[in-house]
């Protein structure tokens, strides 16, 4: 339990990862208190997806460690293969991928309810409320019986959204959520997010949407080659970068979009 | 010499009592090859290098040789290693099955594969245990995958079958061959066979080409 708000949710020191020879992560350390949405922005490469991986525990680490809430969650061994980590704590966190990865075979229903009974053996008639609730407050209250093949982009991501949800994570994790989406169904992705955002829920996000990382962020990180080259509040990273490498990553990114 | 298809009324019941052998048989070895097929599928993805190693041999050995020759080899060879005679049925459904069971592991041993990796991600961020992945998540995905090839083995079975009229098991091909060589009337005789045949199977592959659109849109995420 976090008694404080002023205690980390996270600790993160010196991680690293490499893929073979490629060094992916170059001794990461980051703490991140409860309440924090966390924006990390960076060019592609630069570390941003893999540390968010690593965050979920998919991914062995090379070297460092992870606490989360107070509990040692993620440490590296003497090889990568070795790595420990928690199961129990990797539950209490949630992650929304790029390419929706919902299950195609099952109904947008038991797709969320799936986790939770087979996870925490809740019963089915309870689950099935929650997550019906749950689709409501998406605006997929009409959904619950429909197959991800019959959902557009934006429909499949909140379904993943609340699919993660249905575990009660205490800290939510989304890779580039909004990448594979058309431009004209990105907002209503990002205004789920914004929604759990006024919520209080702690979130770590990876996006290539400035405008979105703007909006919702307590705090960006710009990541880059493995390392964090710079970490502030959005005005700073986004609006008077105070390194050479943000302000150039800055510039160009909002001269594309211009 | 004209065609004369009017002969084969009068084995219209012959001609049916192989036909029904050959559906009873082939009904068999499917439900027994794609048992065989579908443990030895997961044999051959298993971490585990001796069952990776024996499931491979088996499925290679039964691929790369004629089912003729493995008919052939279970109906005169297997005889002699057991010190039991086997009936001319046993020996077929034996050979069949251990040829389809080879056929059906390789489909479901491809459509295992073809689980990206991303639902196994999705499973590890949802908590998922291992047993819950496989039966809830990876194997359902796999099967539906599997289906339409698996009809079409089914379909390729059926028409191998008339192989086993080679070993004397009175079968369809095994009865036309009779009628055949009693009536003289080979072209008349093995075209309506073929018919037969055809009649059966060409349903069957439309249905798997309907099938296979059916799941592909639905898995298409």
């Amino acid at each position: 339990m976090i008694d404080r708000a002023t205690d980390p949710l996270v600790s993160v020191s010196g991680l690293q990862k490499a893929y073979g020879a490629l060094q992916v992560l170059q001794g990461i350390d980051l703490t991140m208190k409860p309440g924090e949405r966390l924006v990390v922005i960076g060019p592609s490469g630069g570390g941003k997806s893999t540390l968010l991986r690593v965050m979920m525990g998919l991914e062995n680490i090379n070297g460092g460690s992870i606490t989360f809430a107070g509990k040692p969650y993620i440490h590296a061994g003497a090889k990568p293969a070795k790595t420990a980590i928690d199961f129990q704590v990797r539950r209490s966190i949630g992650m929304v991928f790029q390419h929706y990865t919902l299950f195609p075979h099952l109904n947008v229903l038991q797709n969320l309810i799936l986790a939770p009974c087979k996870v925490r053996g809740e019963k089915k008639s309870a689950a099935t409320e929650r997550a019906n609730a749950l689709l409501t407050r998406f605006g997929l209250g009409q959904k619950a019986t429909a197959f991800p093949s019959q959902l557009s982009g934006g429909q499949k991501q909140r379904v993943a959204i609340a699919r993660a949800l249905m575990l009660d994570p205490k800290l939510m994790l989304f890779d580039e959520v909004t990448s594979a989406l058309d431009p004209e169904l990105v907002g209503e992705v990002e205004q789920v997010i914004l929604q759990l955002a006024r919520q209080d829920m702690p979130m770590m996000i990876v996006t290539h949407d400035m405008w979105f990382a703007k909006n919702i962020a307590s705090r960006v990180l710009f990541c880059a080659g493995g390392v964090i080259v710079e970490d502030g509040p959005p005005e700073q990273v986004l609006g008077a970068p105070k390194e050479e490498r943000t302000k150039d990553f800055i510039d160009r990114v909002f001269h594309i979009r211009q | 010499m004209a065609l004369d298809f009017s002969v084969l009324l009068r084995f219209q019941d012959a001609l049916l009592k192989g036909l029904l052998t050959t559906l009873e048989l082939t009904l068999i070895c499917i439900v027994l090859g794609c048992a065989i097929g579908f443990f030895v599928g997961l044999a051959r993805t298993s971490d585990n290098r001796i069952l990776r190693g024996v499931s491979g041999f088996y499925v290679e050995f039964f691929r790369g040789t004629p089912v003729l020759i493995q008919l052939f080899w279970i109906f005169f060879c297997l005889p002699l290693l057991l010190g039991t005679e086997l009936s001319n049925f046993t020996s077929a459904v034996i050979a069949l099955t251990l040829y389809m069971g080879a056929i059906t592991s390789e489909t479901f041993r491809a459509s295992l594969r073809s689980i990206g990796r991303e639902q196994y991600d999705a499973c590890v961020a949802l908590g998922l245990p291992r047993w819950t992945q496989t039966t809830s998540v990876v194997l359902p995905q796999a099967v539906l995958r599997a289906i339409p090839t698996l009809l079409s083995n089914c379909i390729s079975l059926f028409k191998e079958s008339a192989l086993v009229s080679a070993v004397g098991m009175a079968d369809l091909m095994f009865v036309g061959s009779n009628i055949s060589n009693n009536t003289a009337r080979p072209v008349e005789v093995l075209t309506v066979v073929a018919l037969i045949y055809f009649v059966i199977a060409f349903p069957l592959t439309r249905a798997v080409t309907f099938i296979e659109q059916r799941i592909l849109t639905k898995l298409a995420v």
